[in-house]
């Protein structure tokens, strides 16, 4: 029983970052309807800012979230404005193939500067735990990645209810041509939206930084985690991110120890095509034709 | 008239010096480089039928690619079955995967079908990965020796060089151009573009969507499984990350894209660009060059610098002409040519 609970509250804890990736992807495409195939490597370069701030200034990874939010917001409205604004009308192939591009160019770009060496953050309390109690113990970097994410999400999920732009946001996502008329800068709302995205993921990758490899092909494995959160949580749905976030980190986790670390993700890709197959709309979208 | 005899006798010229170069050029490098060039074709034109023809894009077409390398390596290694008859045993067993990815699959539109293909590829990808006492595992699979090709109890070849393969490689290439040409100039090839153009017109003109994406899938599986078992007789080793890797599903369908979907030669040139280009950067010609030219000096701090790193950015060129060619060319560099030619066209009549 102590094995399940360990396993059943890692999972929910390493959910949550995954929660901050899905709802990433989930806000650009619920925007923009483009599906980033960018997103882990948006999340790699977060990562790598955070390794640079930890070894070149000695900024701890937590608090470089506040540093990497902001920087990674700009570089995500830089990303839309000069390339992704303009294939919003192409089909929805080319546009993946855009994100595609993108993404390649920013692993390939980081593995120039900082070659394909696995890199490490390691602090005091890397690999400290938390004694809970009933023999379960739980990971300190985890647990306050944990509460960072709730905190964002929080706040986020205030900014799109009760702010103007969040509501311009909400109305672009809902239907572009109307939100248009309605006198909204949909193009503005557009960058914003994968900045914030953006933001999302690279903070994703600083809470990660801790306990995770840092390698410049890191990204592939968390663009297609959150393909399956979004999925999963049904697309375009900031709820059902956080669901299917912390869901598939819940997966993840029993599976490594029932079954085997090293099917883990067989078994969260077989989640995903059942989900394709019998639900594609999700588990809080809204089913369309 | 003249016209379509004069593109045969063009044809007619370059296949025969195809045909000669072996027998002229003896440096293994330059045949190694046709060979990449003939494989590059292959995967390139196979994706084009499935992703050009019938607009399916798949992102896991190095499922079909690792499924032939691997059938063809398992069976050589583990049963001493020829290469040629392992390789028909790879096809049929990528057809069987082929119907069912397309069965899951193709219940899905546009970017979940993109989703689900590469989904399915990393499914496989990982298995290969984990069922070691069938794969190896991550350690791969490597075969030395290949037995001698026989025909009536004569050699025909050993495959002691690189000649027996620059012709098999020069023959799927041809295999798979035709196929496309037979795709293209038959009823077939008009379905295709039909479910590729609007997919709910297409089921209202009373074709069978499902029928005839599967059978695009089916033809485009074969041809890859086809290139994935030529490349591991050719490299003699396959792993998981390089033959069912996501990386390798991208570079399938960028030679397509690059060249231009849905046409007869997109792929061919999409591979005459990619090839040498990334060959280039791999093997250190252009920092080279810099430094002969005079700009980079090859002490410096710059000059280092590009000699150790240029060399693995070949996949950051991808990156940069996928975004170029998206962004600038969406017909690709075929769409780009048949522009450039147009007016010149009209200037002559």
């Amino acid at each position: 029983m102590a094995v399940f609970m360990q396993s059943l509250l890692s999972g929910i804890l390493i959910g949550g970052v995954y929660a901050l990736i899905g709802i990433g992807l989930t806000l650009i495409f619920g925007v923009m309807r483009v599906i980033n195939f960018a997103h882990g490597d948006i999340l790699m370069v977060g990562m790598y800012l955070t390794y640079i701030a930890f070894t070149w200034l000695g900024i701890d990874p937590f608090v470089s979230v506040l540093v990497t939010f902001p920087l990674m917001f700009l570089f995500g409205g830089f990303l839309q404005k000069v390339f992704i604004n303009r294939v919003l009308k192409a089909v929805s192939q080319n546009q993946i193939l855009l994100t595609i591009g993108l993404g390649l160019i920013m692993s390939n770009t980081v593995m120039l500067i900082f070659t394909s060496d696995y890199k490490l953050i390691s602090t005091s309390y890397s690999s400290s735990t938390l004694k809970v109690g009933g023999g379960v113990s739980l990971s300190t970097p985890l647990l306050v990645s944990f509460l960072i994410t709730a905190t964002i999400t929080a706040a986020l999920y205030w900014f799109l209810l009760k702010t103007d732009t969040g509501q311009a946001i909400r109305a672009t996502a809902q239907d572009r041509e109307a939100a248009t008329l309605m006198g909204i800068n949909v193009k503005r709302m557009s960058i914003i939206a994968f900045g914030l995205g953006s933001a999302l993921a690279g903070t994703a990758g600083a809470l990660i930084a801790p306990t995770y490899y840092i390698f410049p092909q890191v990204g592939s494995v968390f663009t297609l985690k959150a393909f399956v959160i979004t999925v999963l949580g049904g697309m375009g749905s900031v709820v059902g991110a956080m669901l299917g976030g912390i869901l598939i980190g819940v997966t993840e986790s029993l599976s490594a120890v029932y079954i085997s670390s090293g099917w883990k993700d067989v078994v969260v890709f077989v989640l995903f095509l059942l989900v394709l197959l019998f639900k594609p709309s999700g588990l809080m979208g809204k089913s369309r034709t | 008239m003249s016209n379509t005899m004069l593109k045969a006798a063009a044809g007619f010229i370059l296949l025969a010096l195809l045909l000669a170069i072996p027998k002229q050029v003896e440096s293994p490098y330059a045949l190694h480089m046709m060979i990449l060039l003939f494989l590059s074709i292959s995967m390139g034109q196979s994706w084009n039928i499935l992703g050009g023809f019938a607009g399916q894009y798949s992102v896991g077409h190095a499922a079909y690619f690792g499924v032939g390398a691997y059938a063809t390596m398992m069976l050589m290694q583990a049963r001493q079955v020829p290469p040629w008859i392992g390789a028909w045993a790879g096809m049929v067993l990528v057809v069987a995967v082929a119907l069912a990815i397309g069965s899951i699959c193709f219940r899905l539109r546009g970017p979940y079908f993109v989703l689900a293909s590469i989904a399915v590829a990393e499914i496989l990808r990982l298995s290969a990965i984990n069922l070691t006492a069938l794969t190896n595992g991550a350690e791969g699979i490597l075969v030395t020796e290949l037995p001698a090709f026989k025909l009536s109890e004569r050699v025909l070849t050993d495959f002691s060089t690189k000649v027996p393969f620059y012709y098999i490689g020069l023959s799927l290439a041809l295999l798979t151009i035709g196929v496309t040409y037979g795709v293209q100039h038959s009823k077939l090839g008009y379905f295709f573009q039909a479910i590729r153009e609007d997919q709910d017109a297409a089921h209202s003109l009373g074709i069978s969507i499902s029928l005839y994406k599967n059978i695009a899938l089916v033809i485009s599986a074969v041809l890859t499984s086809l290139a994935g078992a030529y490349y591991g007789i050719y490299v003699g080793f396959v792993d998981p990350p390089t033959v069912l890797g996501l990386d390798l599903s991208v570079q399938i369908m960028l030679i397509c894209i690059i060249g231009g979907m849905g046409t007869l030669w997109g792929p061919v040139l999409g591979a005459l660009v990619l090839v040498p280009m990334s060959e280039a950067l791999r093997s250190n010609l252009v920092t080279d060059l810099l430094v002969k030219v005079g700009l980079v000096n090859a002490d410096s701090k710059v000059g280092v610098f590009l000699k150790e790193n240029l060399a693995h950015a070949h996949v950051l060129l991808y990156g940069i002409l996928v975004v170029l060619v998206i962004l600038f060319m969406p017909d690709g560099l075929m769409g780009f040519v048949k522009k450039l030619a147009r007016p010149r066209k009209q200037e002559v009549a």
